[in-house]
Order: C-alpha cells, then structure tokens, then sequence
C-alpha cells in the first residue's frame, strides 16, 4: 500500500535529483526566469500526476522523461509566442541586471563584475542548440552524454556544440581557449 | 569571494551558472505548490483499512484450537 506521504517522498527524490538539469534546459530555451520556472513547475507537475509510471524508472530513464515531456512543453510555449518575445526581452535584461549587480562592492571586483557582464552579453548571442547545451553543462551539471540522451543528439555532437560555444564565448572575452 | 585579476572562461562560466542556478527556496516554493500540503490518501486507503479491521475481527472471534478441544 502506498500512502501520500511515500508518493510525496519518491517525489521529492525525484524533484531533487532533476530539477537543475531541468531548470537550466529551460533557461537556455526561454532565458526568462520567470517562465523558466512555470516550465519547470508544470514539467514536475506532469511527473507528479504519472508518479506511479515515472517514480519507479532508473535516474536515467526518469531524465529522458522529463526532458521528453520538457521539450514538449518548450515548443508549446514557442509557438505561442511568448517565448520568443520573453528571451529576447529577458536576454536584454539579464545582461543589464548583470551590469547591475556586478558593480565593484563587496564581494565582486570591478573587472569581474564587467567581464561577467560581456560574459552575458556573449552568451545571449550563441545560437539557442548552443546556449542549451552551455546550460546544461554548466548550470545544470550534466555531462555531454547526459545531455544527448535528454536533447536526443549523440554525444559527439553535444561536445563539438559545447566546443563551439566556448570558442565563440572565448573570442568575445577575448580569452585563450584550448578546449 | 576572491577573483583573480582576469578569470578564465571555466571561472566565469562557474559564476554564471552560479547566478542563473535555480535557488532552493524557489524550488522548494516549486515541491510545495505540486506537493499537497496534507497528503491525501492513497486511492485503495478504504478497502485497506476494511480489510485490516475484517482481518483483526476474525482473529478475535476465532476460538482457538485448545479451547474447542477443551468444550464438553
């Protein structure tokens, strides 16, 4: 017999163990916070209400789930429209507020600060396959295979992507890369 | 925090992520507002408890074994 209390439990497990990985999909896909996080919430949701389906699945499998149903959800709220038009304005603000909130104080240094600034300036102008995958790998902690089995693209191509992007990020900054 | 003088791409990259990372509180505002508060009841919660009172009834009603040998 299962009670709620377990159902929330397996829950939680499961909310814990994805939730950055799909929250920083999100945030290369929309860039808004805020529609990132009614993404994830309503990604969750859905895992919530198929748990006895879901919870049970290895970590790996439950990932392809959330991300089969992530991408689904990603491209509904593409095509209505306020996708585009939030990333853009968000992508705008994100690199102001980072202007912002880098200024030198007491925990950032004034160059620091600025380069984090150019930093969120190069990366609003990555192709969006290429600001996903920076997400991913860096916000949400995922490896290159992880990745291509959430995204449906072979490995090899998440890191020649990810290679790209940080040549592209690396130029902007004006940095070495040697990856 | 320190930084150096001029970060590299990984030490950025690292900050970055660090700012754009969902906080726990939001995620935990998230869990909440999918979680029921009060968990409900499993949906077979009713013929489990019948089953278990049934279950107990019959064990408290049964004369044992001993007792019947011992009836005249």
């Amino acid at each position: 017999m299962t009670t709620g209390s377990d159902d929330a439990a397996v829950f939680t497990r499961l909310f814990d163990a994805h939730r950055d990985a799909v929250h920083a999909y999100f945030l290369g896909r929309v860039a808004d916070h805020e529609l990132a996080r009614d993404l994830v919430q309503e990604t969750f949701l859905r895992a919530w209400r198929r748990l006895s389906e879901v919870g049970p699945l290895p970590a790996d499998r439950q990932r392809a789930w959330l991300f089969t149903v992530g991408r689904n959800l990603a491209i509904d709220s593409y095509r209505a429209g306020a996708t585009r038009r939030a990333t853009e304005a968000s992508l705008r603000q994100a690199a102001a507020a980072t202007r912002e909130t880098a200024v030198p104080g007491p925990h950032l240094e004034a160059e620091y600060g600025e380069r984090l600034a150019q930093l969120e300036d190069a990366i609003r102008e990555l192709p969006e396959e290429q600001r996903v995958i920076l997400s991913m790998a860096t916000a949400g902690g995922l490896t290159s295979r992880e990745i291509g089995e959430a995204l449906g693209e072979p490995a090899g191509t998440v890191r020649y992507r990810l290679g790209q992007a940080r040549k592209q990020l690396a130029a902007a900054l004006d940095l070495k890369e040697d990856r | 925090m320190t930084s150096p003088a001029r970060p590299d791409l990984d030490q950025l990259l690292a900050a970055w992520a660090e700012a754009r990372r969902l906080p726990d509180a939001d995620a935990e505002r998230i869990r909440q507002a999918i979680v029921p508060a009060d968990p409900t009841l499993s949906a077979t919660w009713w013929s489990d408890f019948n089953a278990r009172i049934s279950a107990t009834i019959a064990r408290a009603t049964t004369v044992p074994a001993p007792a019947l040998a011992a009836l005249p």
